[in-house]
């Protein structure tokens, strides 16, 4: 708790919070905001440059384009935080039950993470959903899966620090220091990891999203998405070669606000504290060093600065 | 047995003092080749299911896949029967995969088409597209990597972490569309997309492969860039480093001779963890770019619900960045000698840095 | 003490190293180095003593050229004048042009072996690019001379050593290996920092023995930077004290056991109980360095010397010689005065 005040307190981290207040305003209230129908094609206005009536210009099929912006930050932003819930629950379970539940669940579970971990995104996701239909929730039930050993990771590491935890307490402290331990340990370092951890993830899965958006994946046709506006400005490129730029920023922002957010929180809780003492704080050099992670980028590269530059 | 057990002093702590240790042995990188191959091997088999899950889950089969809404029951079962969909799951997740070592993917339930045939041909254009996009982001983000950690917290420092965190933002295709718009569309230097085997034409490959392969290496170039700066930035100030100058050794040698070699472990693994993130990015760059590799195969055996095609695209994709991970890892341990010490007598993670000199004899 | 005297005096009275002057500031206007000036002549050793904090660190660094970021060195001199007599001050030299001193001209051992050693590289690597480099051994020739190098440093099985990685021996045989690469080019200069300091004190003197033989057999000249009096009496022909960055005291060995000059000295020699001092109770030097860098109007010792008057602190005290070879920055030299004096004031 107090590493996350201690965030509030950075510039950064309140910039970053508004906008993505912003983002969440629109998320929700998107469409509505729109001042055109997204669907609503206008053959006479086809691939119009920005104007009074359409600040952002209008598409190939003459619909506007700010509205196709708005209306597709819903889409993209549940979408984004379906797969990091799913992965949420995915990953929170299997990573306190490896800590108790004996050796073989352990080994399975840090196999299947291991597994989970170097399957490429986009690949797995078009499996999936060639094998069980092309649809939203099948997309990000795909990446909530690829995503769960991020999870994993941090509550394994959480739950082994708390089992380290128990047992100094139980050898040599009272009952009364025990709960000061647990509330410690969980507000101290838990709790800032698992921020740093969604932020990121979330960031990341937004990039995902629009990846798979943009290759026809989980949504139909004329619904606007961010990645479904880059793969339609994809064939006017002569005509509008900036035309890509604006979802392209937008999802610019929205990244980049929940990386400068997860820096500040990162920041603030004094970086390589945050992994437990026991298991090696180093997704990225660590179980997934035998088979490389596909997340790891998310969050490793940055564990592995701060561990040299501290170390 | 039960005297042991009754004589331990303090169970609890006994009980679970394996954990940290085993955690430790789990969480040291990089691990013994031995071990690398074991896991690489489970991971298979593991991976190797989920895909196969994936074909038992789905609703697709081949008869609806083929004649659509026509199938007759009739149809589905003797179809069915056909590809072998009709036995026990496990019999035929086990034939599939005894098939799939021996090289046999099945055959698509569409075109009648080895499975292995039509990877075959893909494969090729994005190991190629892969492999030069790889090359770039060890010159990019390499070359990036050094100046930084050398101008240590000056311009170049500066501008190259700001174009990291710039790069961490984009949508990796993005940088691809950018990249048309600018050589192909604005200056007409180069195709807009298409694809000539290397094996053909190794000069107009590189026409077409440049801007893909460095769509791809961008990503991958930053994440190296920055890990690179990082450890060399700690690196630089070891003892080890001053013990080499004084030797009389020159510059370029104590970079690349000594300090490189210890700072290099981190961003390697580095590198082995983009290889996914490259192939999954190659999906998208080959839409963009029209490419006709693994992924252009994938999406249209997903829109056809060819299960065996998905299956077989999946499964060799996975085999890639497995192999991928071998090699880094064997690099690892060639770069770095801590890796080979016995398992237990490693401090930790920390090791794979210079400090490694620190833990054996003291 | 004989030994290295007579090898000292047989050979030619040539200066290998020369500082003159060296000033060494460790930040805008912090003087951790004061107006240090000592020569080195062919064959000799010379042990440089002095708590830490003293600037002898930072004096030998300065010869080797490898000061830490922020160090600088705004007057001064340093040569190496050897057996070609070519002068140059190393003050002013450029990445290029150390290349071609360090490792061929000066060699250097430092505490802590293990972190001076690439730990990724076996040491018989490390000793062969020594040799490639700095002689320019073609590789196969390299490796066998970093055998007999190996073999003349003292290690056992000196072909197994060769395949080993620092983290697979001892400190004492890393130390081994270190002399071995510092030794490897012939330098005429072996400067050694506490190298023997973090060992126990068997592979201690087996490794100030080492050095001595070197020295006569290769008639380098030997810097050794310690802390300990012990171990500059066992080894070197000169010693040079210094006191908070300055040089207080330099005179032959045995002369300045015998009798010094300096307060300073006098106290350590009663806190090692060596020297001419019969052994007595451990004693501490009352109070503590000057700050690093602090500017005083005298002596910087004034306050924790026992024979202060008020002309010490009056103006600057220098270095002054003492008949032949000898010199000392005192104003009252401690060994010289009056047994009546020495009694007033322990009185």
């Amino acid at each position: 708790m107090r590493t996350l005040r201690r965030a509030w307190r950075l510039r950064s981290a309140r910039i970053a919070l508004a906008v993505l207040a912003l983002v969440a305003l629109l998320a929700v209230a998107g469409g509505a905001l729109a001042p055109h129908d997204p669907l609503a094609q206008h053959p006479a206005d086809m691939l119009q440059g920005p104007s009074g009536r359409h600040p952002f210009g209008t598409d190939y099929l003459g619909r506007d384009v700010l509205s196709r912006l708005l209306a597709g930050t819903g889409l993209s932003v549940a979408g984004a935080i379906e797969a990091v819930g799913s992965a949420m629950l995915l990953g929170i379970v299997p990573g306190i039950a490896s800590v108790w539940l004996g050796r073989t669940v352990e080994w399975t579970a840090q196999r299947a993470a291991d597994t989970l971990m170097i399957m490429p995104f986009t690949v797995f996701a078009i499996a999936v959903v060639g094998a069980l239909g092309n649809g939203m929730h099948q997309a990000m039930l795909a990446l909530g899966v690829l995503f769960a050993p991020l999870y994993f990771r941090v509550t394994r590491a959480a739950a082994l620090g708390l089992k380290q935890a128990q047992y100094v307490e139980a050898a040599e402290l009272m009952g009364a220091s025990r709960r000061w331990i647990l509330r410690t340990h969980v507000w101290s370092k838990v709790l800032p990891t698992v921020a740093v951890t969604t932020a990121q993830a979330v960031g990341q899965a937004l990039l995902v999203v629009a990846s798979l958006t943009f290759l026809g994946l989980g949504v139909q046709p004329p619904a606007p998405t961010w990645g479904g506006m880059l793969a339609s400005d994809l064939g006017y490129l002569a005509q509008q070669p900036w035309a890509p730029l604006i979802p392209g920023v937008a999802i610019m922002i929205t990244v980049g606000a929940l990386n400068i957010l997860a820096d500040a929180i990162r920041d603030s809780s004094g970086g390589q504290e945050q992994a437990s003492p026991a298991e090696a704080p180093l997704p990225a050099l660590s179980p997934p060093a035998a088979v490389g992670s596909a997340l790891a980028p998310v969050v490793a590269p940055k564990e592995v600065e701060d561990r040299v530059t501290t170390g | 047995m039960t005297a042991p057990a009754s004589t331990s002093v303090l169970p609890p702590p006994r009980k679970g003092a394996w954990l940290i240790p085993l955690a430790r042995r789990l969480g040291a990188a990089p691990r013994p080749l031995g071990r690398v191959l074991t896991t690489t091997v489970t991971v298979f088999l593991l991976a190797s299911l989920l895909t196969f899950a994936l074909g038992a889950l789905s609703e697709a089969n081949p008869a609806a896949a083929v004649l659509g809404d026509l199938a007759t029951p009739a149809d589905i079962a003797r179809m069915e029967a056909q590809f072998g969909l009709d036995r026990p799951l496990y019999a035929q997740y086990l034939s599939w995969l005894s098939h799939a070592i021996g090289g046999d993917l099945g055959v698509s339930w569409f075109t009648g088409v080895p499975v292995a045939d039509s990877v075959a041909e893909a494969l090729p254009v994005d190991l190629s597209i892969a492999g030069l996009a790889l090359l770039l982001a060890v010159f990019i983000g390499g070359g990036a990597g050094i100046a930084a950690a050398l101008n240590n917290g000056g311009r170049i420092d500066r501008t190259v972490t700001l174009i990291c965190s710039v790069l961490a933002t984009l949508p990796p295709f993005l940088i691809g569309i950018v990249l048309i718009v600018v050589f192909a569309v604005q200056l007409g230097a180069l195709p807009t997309g298409g694809y000539i085997p290397i094996g053909e034409n190794p000069g107009q490959w590189l026409r077409y492969a440049i801007l893909p392969a460095f769509a791809l290496s961008l990503d991958a170039a930053a994440s190296l860039a920055r890990q690179l700066r990082t450890s060399l930035v700690g690196a630089l100030r070891e003892n080890y480093v001053t013990g080499a100058q004084m030797r009389g050794f020159s510059a370029r040698r104590v970079l690349f001779g000594h300090v490189l070699r210890n700072a290099a472990g981190p961003a390697l693994s580095v590198l082995g963890m983009s290889v996914p993130l490259i192939l999954g990015g190659a999906v998208v760059t080959e839409k963009i770019f029209n490419l006709p590799g693994i992924a252009q195969l994938s999406l249209q055996s997903a829109e056809q619900h060819d299960i065996p095609v998905i299956q077989g695209t999946l499964l060799v994709t996975i085999c890639v960045v497995l192999v991928a991970n071998i090699a880094v890892n064997a690099a690892l341990a060639a770069l770095n000698p801590a890796a080979r010490r016995p398992a237990g007598t490693r401090t930790g993670a920390g090791d794979v840095t210079a400090s490694s000199g620190e833990g054996g004899t003291r | 003490m004989s030994q290295p005297a007579e090898s000292a005096k047989a050979a030619p009275r040539t200066a290998v190293l020369t500082v003159e002057g060296l000033d060494v500031t460790v930040g805008p206007g912090v003087r951790a180095v004061r107006e240090v000036s000592f020569t080195l002549e062919r064959g000799e050793a010379v042990g440089l003593v002095g708590e830490s904090g003293s600037g002898k660190s930072l004096t030998c660094r300065s010869v080797l050229g490898v000061l830490a970021a922020g160090c600088e060195i705004p007057a001064g001199r340093i040569t190496l004048g050897g057996s070609a007599g070519e002068q140059d001050d190393l003050t002013t030299f450029t990445r290029t042009q150390w290349d071609a001193v360090r490792g061929k001209r000066v060699g250097a051992v430092f505490q802590d072996p293990a972190s001076f050693l690439n730990p990724s590289l076996t040491v018989g690597r490390q000793l062969s690019e020594q040799l490639r480099v700095g002689s320019g051994l073609p590789r196969s020739d390299a490796r066998s001379r970093a055998v007999e190098l190996f073999t003349a440093v003292g290690l056992h099985r000196p072909d197994e050593v060769y395949h080993q990685y620092p983290y697979e021996l001892s400190g004492g045989m890393l130390q081994r290996v270190l002399i071995a690469i510092a030794v490897s080019c012939a330098p005429e200069l072996l400067i050694a920092d506490e190298a023997t300091t973090a060992l126990d004190v068997v592979i201690q003197a087996e490794i100030l023995e080492l050095l001595n033989r070197l020295r006569t057999e290769q008639g380098l000249a030997l810097l050794l930077v310690t802390h300990d009096l012990a171990v500059v009496a066992e080894s070197c022909d000169r010693i040079l004290v210094m006191y908070a960055g300055e040089i207080v005291e330099d005179g032959p060995t045995a002369e300045v056991l015998a009798t010094p000059a300096h307060p300073y000295t006098e106290a350590l020699l009663r806190v090692a109980s060596i020297g001419a001092w019969e052994r007595r109770d451990l004693e501490i030097i009352p109070g503590r360095p000057p700050e690093t860098g602090a500017e005083l109007p005298g002596c910087r010792f004034a306050d924790r010397c026992a024979y202060a008057a008020q002309q010490c602190t009056a103006g600057p005290v220098a270095l002054h010689a003492l008949g032949d070879h000898r010199r000392a920055r005192c104003l009252r030299p401690a060994g010289l005065l009056d047994e009546q004096v020495k009694e007033e004031a322990h009185a």
